[in-house]
Formats: structure tokens, C-alpha cells, sequence
């Protein structure tokens, strides 16, 4: 299925995409109300976490660099697992598009179009979504070059709005809640970066330097975005101070909201959010994306064109059942999400490892 | 492959269709809001909410065509309800555009509406996405409606006066730069206490029409602070308490100081820069100590004292590193032992250093601080005369 | 017609009265058609006949053919008899610098057609076309739309072979090669494929040649109409063909490994394939210090975004986001707009229509009032309209600096091609805000990455990322740095080590 080549950089885009715009956004005010300022601490155990996560997807595919996920799984032990695995991949990135769809109408809906009907906002993507998927995997990897640009602008943005304000005070004492404590809030930084390695189960063969490089480059994807995370989370603990962050649904709007560049340009969040909503488009794209794969799979299509304007409408659906009541969104983004996406982002490479090992010798 | 881009268009279509331009409202139909003021209304229970509204056309004078201009730059209005946010829909009854605070500068506190508690009023302004976060935030012992709409003489809006009074309050060092940012930071914060800048009428202006009357035109004056605790007033501090409080809170560099001559005659000015303060926790038999090291250089800037200034060198540096020390007493006496709330995050430095003591410290902290042992030290260094040499008299 | 196509396919027939009935029932009785009768050699046994179209072939050669065939030949005393084939006319009598045999009659009409002259004389077994061009052309100007400061200021004019002239004393290279072709049935319209043999690569070449012979139409007038029937995304508003009327621009883009297409009768040349950012890019940029050359290509760059985004950003903070805007500023436009009765979205259409109006106008004035129009249109009529009332001081600026910054695109039609782009934009900021700038912003960008210009990537080297490619985008880097070709080329390598200039070390005495 995946005959494209993308180029490595593009393949680490991708995933950075994916894991840092959600991760910013919604994941600090969930980390700072369980652990307050150690929001840092909880992100770098996440990532670490990741890390070994994507190691192992890596190990997956490494056998049959040419197949995802779905593919080899078909090739072990028949059509009814790769499209059981298809199922598990479509399930998956329907259930992810509700944290993204909250984090994107949220985003833009209550700050700055207070009046406009949501079902607008989820439109729009599912809308931007599609077309995307229509024009292919290549073109979507390279909107993902652009929304690395954008998010690196974005990035020196916030640092230079902040740094005033920066108090180191309120990042001390370290590890106040404990590390097992802390350990155990990283879960919601890990279902962030597992629809990275999601991502990378199904396109890691297009990649073009897979075989020799493969490993590395997921990790070099994982741990960039979680730098590029850690970066919210130091500045959200130390301007804003964890109490502040803790209240809010989105703290990333609250400290850039705080930003400031001098007495001229007292609020440029706007800036901010136009940055940012490339990426966001694009990782509702991608999660449109992953799903029609699932669902092409299961349904035993060639290619994904004819599951695209389906799955968009169970997602658009999903997704709007999901941020019409706020207190419903976050229940799901802070009970339910991270029990979805774990056992699926962690499970699945382990079984098919499992299976591979048992089973690999027999069919090629 | 074209009727995915067609379902797509045409889904945006309808959507938009039915939606129809939500949200959009054109400049010109808002009331921009320059300054609010809160107070405690006639019935109890009740807010009295007053804003002051920008006029563009006479604020900015005639861009265009000519509108309908009545010279007034502001309008000022008010209203009362049971809440903020009532008070303020209520405003709506009687301006005829919608009212808009993104261009809030200052947001005005009665003395009376302090002491009784001001967690509505944070809740309100940060809970709404339109609000600035640096609005500057003030409490008043005058009636707020009469100091929102008090003409200053440089500014055209007043609300503007306001906003760059605070901004450069680190010129004169007697009042805070307290902003919504750090009151929420305060407010929600386990160990630290608000406190907020004061502001007040004074009869300063003088008339240009008539010179003869003495200085009577109101102006806003912008020294002294309000201590709080919880989310309650308790008491105002002096301007020089407030230079102390300054150092802690917002690291003030520079500033001067009057003192006496040392050998009679007048009086030695000094300005003193690169000031830098560092508290130092320590925790000894069951409760914290704090030792508070400043330092800063020192230059003299006007004199009027007999004697050489090389001569009279020492004795000005401790008449300096006198005041200097005295005015960090005085914050920190009132935060100890007058008021018992830690508007100088002096929990804060300890936590840092000492959190498992703090576990067990902080439920009472407020009383355990009014406890505590403080030790001032501060070493000044005069480093020049500015441009002279020599004092301007003859010995 | 099935029998015009069967009688130009007949051969020529050696006896004259057929074929001045053939070519005559063919070409009909056209005034401009001029027979001249001869005889070969003075000799009244060998009648002959020039054919040549007035005023498309030059009397001067048809002088001289005439001259060689009569007198020369009576003069050296050639037999008529001796000179029976066509090949020893053409290599003993012959003074002309071009000619060639003629097989069929449809040659030989097409070769009247083109200004050449058909000489057919009794007794010869085949006729002879003798190239005799000789239409007036304008002269080589300066390019009207493509200034420069710096630089060679010669264009290209209509006529295809100066054209081509004046790209090859540009590349003196043996591997320049022109490969011929003939698009359209009626007009028949000669186009040149040009390339460097070892440079350009040889699917390119053929792809360019099987795209235009797979074009059908009756005439082609312009390059346009080829460009509108090779190009690769037929639907998109964006360029990925370049044209261009300079041969400095040409000259340098086959040296990178492009093709070119030169098309008779107009002086715009096609370039394949192109890049996007190759429309910022100015000839001067290369002829000047490589300091000014990147200065002034950011520049246009931020004019590219000043056009394209400027109107929708502003329509969009002023309808909906006005906490964006410091705030003195917010006074200023909101006092501007106090009287006027329009909602800014429908302010920022009128102006832009007028703007719009006002540039279509003073093109196609009348030189000598083009001026006025111009002149009036923007100073008074921007002004006036702010003084009754209609529009806002700040719209006016606005729309302005966006339209200058349009025209500071060096590539016009590109620039056309960015206004159209403007409009989705502005309507979806100034009808939906935020939402609508973005998502129609992304959907834009999802369409520029996803065109292919004869196989490169629309946007490279930008997306996908070329790393080597980057010394030519953003900035112009000093020549000693470009040592290599972009990646399409097929040879890289272009210059010798260390080129970058030292001072000299000092003498050892």
C-alpha cells in the first residue's frame, strides 16, 4: 500500500506534528493539576517512554521493511489478522479524534470566535482533512516540513513573549509530588506520542532510509518533540506559576495570552494561534488519515480513496459527539483517552512481536 | 477524486449557509473600554461597575470625513448588579454598542469592595478570553467612578494616563506594578498573598487659565499598596514600605534616597542602582529564619552639604544603607507582624529550599511567619559624583 | 478534405503547365501570390517559375535567384540539358545560402506559405525551395514587462530565428541543440525545443517533445496556448510553466538544465520545468553584489506575503479579532471607520474591484491618457472617496501597499496568479475569521505542494527539503559558493575548485 517514498526529514515531521500540538495545548493543564510544577519531569519520563515505545514498532517492521503494520500482520497469520489489526488501527484514530477535535475547536472557538456554532469548526477540518487525504501521503509529508517551520517560529514566539516574566522560584523544589507520583502522570503525555508511534507502525516503510536508519529515526522524532514540549512546560511552570496552569482547560492559550513583546505588542497570540493551526489542521489530517487506512484494511480495499468520505463522517460525527459538552471532553481526554490509546499504542507492537517471533519463519 | 473536493466544498457550503458571519462585529460598533471601576453598590449585595469608553473620532481627532464629534474624548457610564458580569450586561441597557474590554488598561477597586473580599472579581476577569492579562489592577480609598473619569492634563484618555503611570513606576519606586497576571498568580498561589498598588485623587494640576488658584486640579496618583490576605484587605502601605516591597517582589534596581548631611547643613540626595536582594531561608529549632542580603551602588546626585564629598563618603553610605534597611524593615514588619500575610513571597523562597518543612509549616504559615527571625543586612557602594567633582558652594 | 490532402501529397511533376495548375487551383488567386516567369539559362526550351508571397519574401534574394538562374548561367555557359536534376541545380547554379529539394507539393506550398520561394522550372525532375524570409520585424527593444537596472537589455522580438540567435551567442556550446517542430493545422506555427544535450535530462526533453506533439488545435497565436495545453495541473491557478522575454533569463536557465521552448511570432519563450520561487527571483540579483541581490530578494518576499495576506489579515482583526490590535492603533482605524457605512469586508471588496478596475484601464488606455488615468484614479479618487465618506483612510492604505507589493513580484503573470489566490482568502477571513483564514490558508498549501511541474515538485527546493538547492532560494549566495547544478540537471558540477577571490599574497622579492 505504501509505494510512496518520503524523505527522512518529512517521516520525523510527521511525527513531531503529531505529538507536540495536543501535547502543549491540553496535556500541561492535566499534568499540573495531578503534579503540579513538576510538569516537566512528567513530560521527560514521557518521552523516554516513548522512546522505547517507538524502538519497538521500529523492531516490528524491521522485519518486512516494505509492509506497516496492518500488512505483516496479514502476511503472519492471515487475512483475518491483518484485518483485525486494521480494525484496531481505525478504532484507535476514531477514539483519537476527539482529543484532537477538542483541542483544535477549543482552541479556536473560545478564544476568538466565541459565537460561532462548533459544528462549523469540526466541519471545516474534516473538511481540510479529506482533501488532504484525497492528495496522498507525499503531499500531506510535506505540509508537515511547514508545520515544523511553523512550529519552530512558534517555539521562539512564546520564549521571547515569556522570558520576563520567567521565575525560576516557581519551578523549585524539584519532584515535590514524588516520583512514583510523577511517573504515574506521564500516562498522559504517553497517549499523546502513541499516536506518533501509531503513526509510524503504518507509514515506517515509506520512510527512505528505513532499513539502514530506521531506529534512529524514531527516536530522533520522539525525543525532538519532547523537547520541544518541555519547552511549554518550563515556561508554563515558571511564568504562570502550576497553580495558574492547573486551572485551565488550555494553558498554552493562557501563557501566550500572557506574552508580551514590549509595550507596543501587548497581545500577539493571534500570531501564535495562526502558527499553530497549521500543525493542528495537519494532525487531524493524518488521524483522518490513519483511520481510512484502518478502515481500507478492514474492509479489504486496495487503496484508501473510496473509505475516505465515510471515515470522515464517523469521525466529523465522533468528534463533534465529543466537544459539544465540555465537561464530556474532558472527562474523556483525562479517563478514558489515555486507557484507549495505551493498551493500543503499547499492546500492539508487543503482540505482533510476540506473534512474529512465534510465527515468523513460516510465510515470507 | 472530484467529488471528494465537491462533498468537501459543498459540505463547507451548507455549513457556511446555515451559519451565516458569526461573531463579526466591525470596529467601529464597540464601545472600547479603557478603565473599569468596582464598588460595593447603594443595596447591599449588590457591584457598581463604571466604565470609561473611548471615543475614537474625538480621541484621535478627524481621520476622514467628519463625524459627529462632541470634543468629549471618554464616556463614562455605570451600572449595578448583582454580580460583575450582571452589572455589566446591565451597562447594556443604556449604551448603544456592545461594550468591549480588550482594551481595558486599569481595573479600579473600591477600598470597601477590597476588604470584602475580591475572588469574584478574579474570577470574572480571568475566566473571560476578552480581558488582557497585564491589565493593571489598583485600589483606591476615593470613589472609583470619579477617578476613571478624571481628565489628566497630558493624555488624551485617561485610561491611557493610567496605563503609563504604571509603567513606569519603577521612576518614582513607591507603588507597585501589580497586574492581573500576578494577582491570579497570588490569589491561587498555597503560600503567597496578593497585595495591589494604590491609587488615589490628589489636587496636584494647576490650572493654566487660572494661575492665581493654587494647584486644584484632580490628578491620579500612583503610590502606595494595599496588602491582602486571602482575598481580603487588610491595610494600606506607606510609600517607603513599598519601596521594601518592591525589592522582593518586582527586583526595583534603582531609586534614591534623601538623607541627612552628616555635619548639619542640608540635605545629600543619592541614587542608588544595580540593586540586587537576596533572601536567604534557613530553618533552625522548629522555625524559619530569613536573612535578607542587599546590594547596591550608589551615586551622588545632588548635594547640599559642607564638606568635601570625598571626606563625607562614609557616613553617606551608612545614612544610605540606614534607609535602605529601614525601608525593607518596614515591609517587613507590616507583612509579620501588622497584617500576618505574605505578600512578600517569603513561602515561597523557603518551600525552595526546605519542602519537606514546608509540608508541615504551611497550613499555618501565616501565623508561623509573624514568628520568624529576619536579620537586615545591606551594603551600598558609592561609586561616583555623577558629572561634578565637587559640591557647587565654596567650603 | 481528403483530396487537398491527396494532391499535397503528389509529387511534383516536372512539367510546369501541371503544376502551375495545381498550385494555382491550391493557393487560389491571392493578391500577395507573385509568379515570375524565367528561363533557364535565357534558354526558351527551359521556362520556369518563381512562386513567392509579397511582402513575406525578400525581393532581394528572389533577385538574386533570378540572377543566378538567368544570367550566371548564361554567362558560364551552362548547358540547360546538364542541369535535368535538381541536386546539380542546386549545388552548380545556386547562390543562395539555403535550399533545399522539394518532394511533394505540399512542401512546396508550405514553403510559399512560410515566405520561401518554390522554383520549379521545365525539365527538372524536382522542384527547388530557396529560403527567402525577408518579413519586416520590429527591431530587438528592451522587454516592456521584465526591467532591470543592471544587466543586457535586449528582448526577443517576433521573429523565432533571432530569437534563437540571440540565445546562442549567449551559449556558445556545441551541445546547444534546437529541435524543430510545426503545432497547429492552419497556422502551422514553427516552435523550437531548446536544450543542452549533456545537461538536460533526456526524459525531460522527451516528455516536452511528446506533450506538444500531442497537441491538436488549428492555430496557435501565443505561447499561452501551448502553455494552457502542456501544463501540469490544468484546474490550479499557479504558473508551472515560465515565460519570459529575456534571454539572459533563458540563456541561464538551460545552463541549469531546463528546456525551452521558442514559438514563432511571439516574443515570450516557455521554460520548463519551473519552480515557484523561481517568480521572485530578478535578473538583478545575479548582476549585483550578492549583499544587495539577498536584500532585495527578502524583500520581494515579504511582498509575496504582503499580497498575498495582507487584505484578509486586516479584514479579519478588524471584523473579528480586535483585541490583536495594540491599541492606539485600534483608536485610529476605529476612528476612521465612524462614518463609513460598510462593513469592512465589503469595503475591502470595493476597493480592491477599484483597484482592479483601475489597473485594467490604464492598460488599455490609450498611451498618452493611460497616465492621466492612472495618476487620477489613485491620488483623487482614493482621496475623494475618503473625504465623501466611503471608504476608510486605512482600507485605502491597505489595498494600496498590497497592490504595489504585487507589482514587486517580478513575474507578472505569477503575480496574476496570487491576486486570484487572494480573494478565497479575504472572503473566508472576512466571512468566518480565524477559522476561515486558516483552513483556507492550509488548503491553498495543501494545493501548491501537491503540483508537479514536468515532474520536479512545485515548491522545492523548500518542500521537499533540498539542502543543496537552498544557496539560490531565500538569498543569493556569492558565485563562488554555487559550485553545483540544482538536482534536476544531470551534470552537477560547474565550477573549479577555490574560486573564491584573495587577495594576492605578497611578492617574494
Amino acid at each position: 500500500m505504501t509505494k510512496t517514498r518520503i524523505s527522512n526529514g518529512m517521516f520525523i515531521a510527521m511525527l513531531i506534528n503529531l505529538c507536540f500540538v495536543k501535547s502543549i495545548g491540553v496535556t500541561q493543564g492535566v499534568l499540573a493539576r495531578s503534579v503540579g510544577q513538576d510538569m516537566w519531569i512528567a513530560t521527560l519520563l514521557g518521552t523516554i517512554q516513548g522512546i522505547g515505545v517507538i524502538y519497538l514498532t521500529y523492531l516490528v517492521i524491521r522485519k518486512m521493511p516494505d509492509k506497516n503494520i496492518m500488512e505483516i500482520g496479514e502476511s503472519l497469520l492471515g487475512g483475518w489478522f491483518g484485518r483485525a489489526i486494521g480494525l484496531i488501527v481505525f478504532v484507535f484514530f476514531a477514539a483519537g479524534i476527539g482529543p484532537l477535535m477538542l483541542t483544535f475547536v477549543y482552541h479556536l472557538q473560545e478564544y476568538f470566535l466565541p459565537e460561532a456554532p462548533r459544528v462549523l469548526f469540526v466541519a471545516a477540518a474534516m473538511a481540510v482533512g479529506m482533501v488532504g487525504c484525497y492528495y496522498g501521503l507525499e503531499v500531506m509529508a510535506r505540509i508537515a516540513l511547514v508545520g515544523i517551520l511553523f512550529i519552530f517560529l512558534l517555539n521562539a514566539l512564546i520564549v521571547v513573549g515569556s522570558v520576563d516574566e520567567f521565575d525560576i522560584r516557581n519551578l523549585l523544589p524539584v519532584l515535590e509530588s514524588g516520583f512514583p507520583r510523577t511517573l504515574a502522570a506521564s500516562i498522559h503525555l504517553d497517549s499523546d506520542w502513541a499516536l506518533s508511534t501509531m503513526l509510524a507502525a503504518l507509514i515506517y516503510p515509506a520512510a527512505k532510509d528505513f532499513r539502514q536508519r530506521g531506529a534512529l529515526l524514531g527516536i530522533v522524532a520522539i525525543a525532538a518533540s519532547g523537547l520541544l514540549i518541555i519547552i511549554w512546560s518550563l515556561l508554563e511552570g515558571a511564568v504562570l506559576s502550576a497553580e495558574v496552569t492547573s486551572q485551565y482547560t488550555l494553558s498554552c492559550m493562557k501563557l501566550a495570552r500572557n506574552a508580551h513583546i514590549g509595550h507596543f505588542l501587548q497581545r500577539y497570540e493571534m500570531i501564535m494561534i495562526s502558527l499553530y493551526s497549521i500543525p493542528m489542521l495537519f494532525e487531524v489530517m493524518i488521524c483522518l488519515y490513519g483511520a481510512t487506512l484502518g478502515a481500507a484494511k478492514l474492509c479489504g480495499l486496495k487503496t484508501n480513496t473510496r473509505t475516505v468520505l465515510p471515515a470522515g463522517i464517523v469521525l466529523g460525527v465522533f468528534g463533534y459527539w465529543i466537544v459539544e459538552d465540555h465537561f464530556v471532553a474532558l472527562y474523556y481526554l483525562e479517563r478514558i483517552w489515555p486507557w484507549i490509546a495505551l493498551p493500543i499504542a503499547v499492546g500492539l507492537p508487543v503482540t505482533m512481536l510476540i506473534v512474529q517471533a512465534l510465527f515468523g519463519g513460516r510465510k515470507t | 477524486m472530484i467529488r471528494v473536493m465537491l462533498s468537501a466544498l459543498l459540505l463547507g457550503g451548507v455549513v457556511a449557509l446555515a451559519a451565516s458571519c458569526m461573531g463579526l462585529r466591525q470596529i467601529n460598533e464597540l464601545a472600547i473600554v479603557s478603565a473599569v471601576g468596582l464598588e460595593l453598590g447603594e443595596k447591599p449585595g449588590t457591584v457598581r461597575v463604571s466604565v470609561q469608553i473611548i471615543r475614537p473620532a474625538d480621541a484621535r481627532g478627524q481621520t476622514g470625513a467628519p463625524a459627529g464629534g462632541t470634543g468629549e474624548p471618554v464616556y463614562s457610564v455605570r451600572a449595578e448588579g448583582k454580580s460583575i458580569f450582571d452589572a455589566i450586561r446591565n451597562l447594556g441597557r443604556f449604551t448603544s454598542r456592545r461594550v468591549y474590554w480588550s482594551h481595558n488598561f486599569v481595573i479600579v477597586m473600591q477600598e470597601k469592595y477590597a476588604r470584602k473580599g475580591i475572588k469574584e472579581m478574579v474570577d470574572f476577569f480571568t475566566r473571560n478570553h476578552e480581558l488582557r492579562m497585564d491589565t493593571w489592577v489598583a485600589v483606591t480609598p476615593d470613589s472609583p467612578e470619579e477617578l476613571i473619569s478624571t481628565i489628566t492634563g497630558l493624555e488624551v484618555v485617561p485610561g491611557e494616563a493610567v496605563d503609563k503611570l504604571f509603567y513606569n513606576n519603577d521612576v518614582a519606586g513607591h507603588a507597585l506594578g501589580s497586574n492581573m497576571m500576578n494577582l491570579e498568580e497570588a490569589m491561587l498561589s498555597g503560600s503567597a498573598q496578593p497585595v495591589l498598588a494604590k491609587i488615589q485623587l490628589q489636587p496636584r494640576g494647576i490650572s493654566n487659565k487660572k494661575p492665581g488658584a493654587r494647584a486644584s486640579i484632580n490628578q491620579v496618583e500612583l503610590a502606595g499598596a494595599a496588602a491582602f490576605r486571602g482575598d481580603r484587605m487588610v491595610g494600606w502601605l506607606s510609600p517607603k514600605e513599598t519601596r521594601g516591597v518592591m525589592f522582593f517582589l518586582e527586583k526595583l534596581e534603582s531609586g534614591i534616597e534623601v538623607v541627612d548631611c552628616p555635619n548639619g547643613g542640608g540635605v545629600l540626595t543619592m541614587e542608588f542602582k544595580n540593586a540586587r536582594l537576596r533572601v536567604v531561608p534557613s530553618y533552625r529549632n522548629g522555625k524559619p529564619e530569613f536573612t535578607l542580603r542587599l546590594r547596591a551602588d550608589a551615586d551622588m546626585v545632588e548635594s547640599g552639604c559642607d564638606g568635601a564629598l570625598g571626606e563625607i563618603r562614609d557616613e553617606a553610605r551608612s545614612k544610605l544603607e540606614e534607609e535602605l534597611a529601614s525601608s525593607l524593615r518596614g515591609a517587613l514588619n507590616k507583612a509579620q507582624k501588622t497584617y500576618r500575610s505574605d505578600f512578600l513571597k517569603l513561602g515561597d523562597t523557603f518551600r525552595n529550599k526546605y519542602p519537606s518543612e514546608w509540608r508541615t509549616l504551611r497550613h499555618r504559615w501565616n501565623e508561623t511567619l509573624s514568628e520568624a527571625e529576619t536579620e537586615v543586612k545591606v551594603k551600598v557602594v558609592i561609586k561616583s559624583a555623577v558629572v561634578k567633582a565637587e559640591r557647587t558652594n565654596r567650603p | 478534405m481528403s483530396s487537398l490532402q491527396d494532391k499535397l501529397n503528389e509529387r511534383l511533376e516536372p512539367k510546369l503547365q501541371d503544376t502551375v495548375a495545381i498550385i494555382d487551383g491550391i493557393l487560389g488567386n491571392s493578391s500577395d501570390l507573385h509568379r515570375r516567369e524565367f528561363n533557364l539559362c535565357g534558354h526558351p526550351d527551359y521556362p520556369g517559375i518563381v512562386w513567392f508571397l509579397e511582402g513575406m519574401a525578400d525581393t532581394s534574394i528572389i533577385d538574386s535567384i533570378l540572377m543566378a538562374l538567368m544570367v550566371s548561367a548564361r554567362e558560364l555557359n551552362v548547358e540547360p540539358a546538364e542541369l535535368a536534376n535538381s541536386e546539380e541545380l542546386r549545388t552548380r547554379m545556386m547562390v543562395n545560402a539555403s535550399v533545399k529539394n522539394c518532394e511533394t507539393i505540399g512542401d512546396g506550398i508550405a514553403a510559399i506559405l512560410a515566405g520561401d520561394s518554390l522554383v520549379v522550372i521545365q525539365g527538372v525532375d524536382r522542384a527547388v525551395i530557396v529560403c527567402a524570409k525577408g518579413i519586416k520585424e520590429r527591431s530587438v527593444e528592451e522587454p516592456s514587462s521584465e526591467n532591470n537596472v543592471r544587466g543586457p537589455r535586449d528582448g526577443f522580438n517576433e521573429n523565432m530565428r533571432t530569437n534563437t540567435a540571440s540565445v546562442r551567442r549567449r551559449i556558445k556550446d556545441p551541445l546547444l541543440r534546437f529541435e524543430a517542430l510545426t503545432i497547429g493545422t492552419r497556422s502551422r506555427t514553427d516552435v523550437n525545443i531548446a536544450y543542452i544535450r549533456d545537461l538536460a535530462k533526456e526524459e525531460l526533453v522527451e516528455e516536452v517533445r511528446k506533450r506538444l506533439e500531442r497537441i491538436q488545435i488549428d492555430a496557435i497565436l501565443e505561447s499561452g496556448y501551448i502553455e494552457e495545453l502542456i501544463e501540469d495541473s490544468p484546474y490550479s491557478p499557479f504558473n508551472t510553466v515560465q515565460s519570459t522575454e529575456r534571454p539572459d533569463k533563458v540563456a541561464s536557465s538551460l545552463l541549469e538544465g531546463r528546456v525551452a521552448i521558442f514559438i514563432d511570432n511571439t516574443p515570450v519563450v516557455l521554460v520548463v520545468p519551473t519552480f515557484f520561487w523561481q517568480f521572485i527571483q530578478a535578473p538583478d540579483d545575479y548582476y549585483n553584489n550578492y549583499w544587495v541581490g539577498s536584500f532585495f530578494r527578502i524583500v520581494r518576499y515579504i511582498a509575496f506575503l504582503i499580497s498575498l495576506l495582507l487584505p484578509s489579515v486586516y479584514v479579519m482583526i478588524v471584523s473579528f479579532h480586535q483585541e490583536m490590535i495594540p491599541t492606539s492603533l485600534a483608536l485610529t482605524i476605529a476612528s476612521g471607520r465612524e462614518i463609513v457605512p460598510f462593513p469592512v469586508l465589503l469595503e475591502a471588496l470595493i476597493m480592491e474591484l477599484a483597484f482592479e478596475l483601475m489597473r485594467e484601464a490604464g492598460l488599455r488606455m490609450p498611451k498618452p491618457i493611460g497616465q492621466a488615468v492612472s495618476i487620477v484614479g489613485s491620488l483623487i479618487i482614493g482621496q475623494a472617496a475618503v473625504q465623501a465618506g466611503l471608504v476608510s483612510p486605512f482600507m485605502v492604505i491597505v489595498v494600496a501597499i498590497t497592490g504595489i507589493a504585487s507589482f514587486a513580484i517580478p513575474s507578472y503573470s505569477s503575480s496574476l496568479a496570487l491576486r486570484i489566490c487572494r480573494f478565497p482568502l479575504l472572503l473566508a477571513s472576512g466571512l468566518f475569521g480565524l477559522l476561515g483564514f486558516a483552513v483556507v490558508f492550509f488548503v491553498l498549501l495543501l494545493h501548491a505542494l501537491s503540483i508537479r511541474s514536468f515532474g520536479e515538485p512545485y515548491l522545492a527546493p523548500a518542500s521537499p527539503y533540498r539542502p543543496w538547492d537552498q544557496r539560490d532560494m531565500l538569498l543569493r549566495v556569492p558565485f563562488w559558493m554555487m559550485d553545483r547544478r540544482p538536482e534536476f540537471a544531470m551534470d552537477g558540477r560547474r565550477m573549479g575548485d577555490r574560486q573564491k577571490p584573495n587577495t594576492p599574497k605578497e611578492e617574494q622579492k
